[in-house]
């Protein structure tokens, strides 16, 4: 076996090297007896022993199963397809009869009934499967600076000298360039959705739908800006034209309230934060509880959702609904979370009684300080 | 001095050969396998989550990371801690690699980075990948805040996905680790604080503001990562990953202990920690 070795004893002067000037000034090229030179710095060494491991196993498991009961809250939702595939479905008649150019809406009516009352803010969402809005080029389709307010990209000879944003294309200009411009924009969900009470005695109560807080803070007030300029949003977007598939411009989004015109309209916003997979809700309003909270928002009975059918999805075998839904601390009804918490927390308490039994039966054996192998 | 000249290393006497081997070669072998197999993991599975993503977006190559985080990966997030990994780890110290030259086998059979080590670190980050996206993709299907707006949106999903990895990869290098210096503390937790860092700092408005096109995830750290719905699947995601490379390194310590891990537990029973 090797001495322990001591780095003092090392020779380190290089007998041909350097005698330039003589005594003194002869270069040692000795390395520094540093711990961080030597490899020697204090360090803590953790190895996988039963102490450690076991307990952590039963630890995470008996931590997870509590975590995952605590998180199966219930919430209630109510799905309504109101897409009209079946020759049955009320709105069969709509879906078929669309088309771009129709200047006379096609309205529909869906009865549905509520076993349950909900209680506290309804939350009201337009859901859409099979509409990929994550497809690479969708997601590019749009012009950042322009809905920041940017007034450039609004102007038609400078988007001619292609210093606006070409990620718009083709939905960039027509003749003149298209205030929002790119696919996300072009596609906005424009069909209007309307719910009434019926009360027992037959007469019909709409119920007030809240527009306003949709959105996300940051989006309405840093990331969306009307151009400045004029209050008057006609004249600011004058010499622009609205995207092909709309019906009306961007500054006619809700002319009765500024606040939520133009660009910074809630569902334009709503609906220009693409989603991540191919079946996602988007928040259309809120259903406001009732002040003296003793009566719930949404009572037991028969309600009447009115749809005007605007928007199309047959032609790519989408699916439109329409969803009620309450809300915990955990966001809406999604169990996925909490079935997932007690499987793996039972499976981790499982494999930590596995590996307790396999310690005892081979682990002590191996244990003996013999390495001679 | 012409031999000294083109050779690799050099030394005057032949007892320092047994340090170059025993010692540094052999050190040196272990911290370019494990550099290695870690550095394919970390970028098998970072590539392997968006194999599973094109299911669900239509084949068009849309990335689930934000574009500045799959720049920055490499560079920042991740660079340092696998450099600290490879130039400070040691499985056991000098003194007892002398004392058991058998250590030194390991290197000459060509165990720790060979077809089937590579092939094991493939498999590792399929499944890391797997449950790197189908976690938070059923976390976040059909899903909203809890004051009921959008989080299953492209961005927060992505932030999800982003930090999940991090995170998770960071865990994977603790694990990896056997010699934690204080420099290796400072890189790793130092890499893991610059990534909120960086993520908060472009996401921010003032960066929006000035940079509309090119830092378009304004706000998104803030509203998701203050969702508890968010680090829930955070915890779960990194200890499902990382709980199965527990188990088996536990196992083949219990029924298949390697030279090392016999070096290892004496070490630590005689109290050799430095």
């Amino acid at each position: 076996m090797a001495p322990s070795y001591n780095a003092k004893e090392e020779d380190g002067h290089q007998p041909g090297a350097t005698g330039h000037g003589g005594a003194g000034t002869m270069t040692n090229k000795k390395p520094d007896n540093t711990a961080f030179k030597q490899q020697r710095l204090p360090a803590w060494q953790p190895i996988l022993t039963a102490g450690t491991v076991l307990p952590a196993f039963f630890v995470i498991g008996l931590i997870f199963i509590p975590i995952g009961f605590i998180l199966i809250v219930y919430g209630l939702t109510l799905l309504i397809d109101y897409t009209g595939v079946d020759m049955s479905s009320p709105c069969y008649n709509c879906s078929q009869s669309y088309s771009w150019n129709n200047t006379q809406s096609c309205t529909c009516s869906v009865h549905f009934s509520l076993d349950q009352p909900f209680e506290s803010n309804v939350f009201m969402y337009y859901g859409l499967s099979n509409f990929y809005q994550n497809h690479r080029r969708y997601v590019k389709s749009r012009d950042d600076s322009q809905l920041n307010g940017d007034k450039t990209s609004l102007q038609y000879h400078i988007c001619t000298l292609n210093r606006c944003s070409k990620e718009c294309e083709p939905y960039r200009s027509s003749d003149k360039p298209i205030a929002p411009c790119g696919a996300i924009a072009n596609s906005l969900f424009n069909d209007t959705l309307e719910l009434y009470y019926i009360d027992p005695n037959g007469s019909r109560t709409a119920i007030p739908l809240v527009k306003k807080g949709i959105a996300w803070w940051t989006d309405k007030h840093v990331k969306f800006r009307n151009p400045s300029g004029n209050n008057n949003l006609t004249v600011v977007f004058q010499g622009t034209s609205k995207p092909v598939n709309w019906r009306k411009p961007v500054f006619e989004l809700d002319p009765l309230d500024s606040d939520n015109n133009g660009f910074i309209n809630e569902d334009f916003i709503v609906w220009m934060r693409t989603a991540a997979l191919p079946t996602f809700r988007k928040l259309y309003c809120i259903i406001q509880k009732k002040p003296n909270n003793m009566t719930p928002t949404l009572p037991r009975g028969e309600y009447i959702l009115e749809v005007t059918y605007n928007y199309p999805v047959r032609s790519f075998d989408g699916r439109k609904r329409m969803i009620l839904s309450t809300i915990s601390w955990m966001g809406g009804k999604n169990p996925f979370l909490g079935i997932a918490y007690i499987t793996v927390g039972s499976v981790c308490f499982c494999l930590g009684l596995v590996l307790l039994s396999i310690h005892y039966r081979y682990g002590k054996r191996n244990n003996s300080a013999e390495i001679s192998s | 001095m012409q031999a000294v000249l083109s050779s690799d290393y050099s030394f005057a006497q032949f007892r320092f050969l047994e340090r170059l081997l025993l010692v540094h070669g052999r050190w040196s072998y272990l911290r370019m396998c494990k550099f290695l197999r870690y550095f394919f993991y970390k970028n098998f599975t970072f590539t392997f989550v968006h194999f599973w993503y094109a299911f669900f977006c239509g084949f068009s190559a849309q990335t689930v990371y934000d574009e500045w985080f799959i720049t920055l990966y490499n560079l920042v997030y991740t660079a340092l801690p696998v450099l600290g990994m490879s130039l400070f780890d040691q499985d056991v110290n000098d003194t007892w690699s002398f004392q058991h030259p058998n250590l030194y086998v390991p290197g000459q059979l060509n165990q720790y980075f060979s077809k089937t080590a590579f092939f094991k670190c493939a498999l590792h980050s399929v499944y890391s990948s797997v449950v790197l996206f189908f976690i938070p993709y059923a976390a976040m299907y059909d899903t909203v805040r809890d004051d009921g707006r959008d989080i299953a949106d492209y961005q927060s999903f992505a932030l999800l996905a982003q930090t999940c990895l991090v995170i998770t990869v960071c865990i994977q290098l603790c694990l990896d680790m056997s010699y934690w210096t204080a420099v290796n503390q400072f890189f790793v937790w130092g890499s893991l604080a610059m990534y909120f860092v960086v993520t908060f700092s472009m996401y921010s408005n003032g960066t929006h503001i000035n940079f509309p096109a090119s830092f378009p995830f304004i706000g998104t750290a803030r509203n998701s990562l203050n969702q508890p719905n968010v680090w829930l699947t955070i915890l779960l995601t990194s200890i499902l990953c990382v709980l199965p490379v527990v188990a088996y390194r536990f196992l083949l310590i219990q029924l298949r202990p390697t030279i090392n891990d016999k070096v290892g537990t004496l070490t630590n029973h005689t109290g050799f920690c430095s």
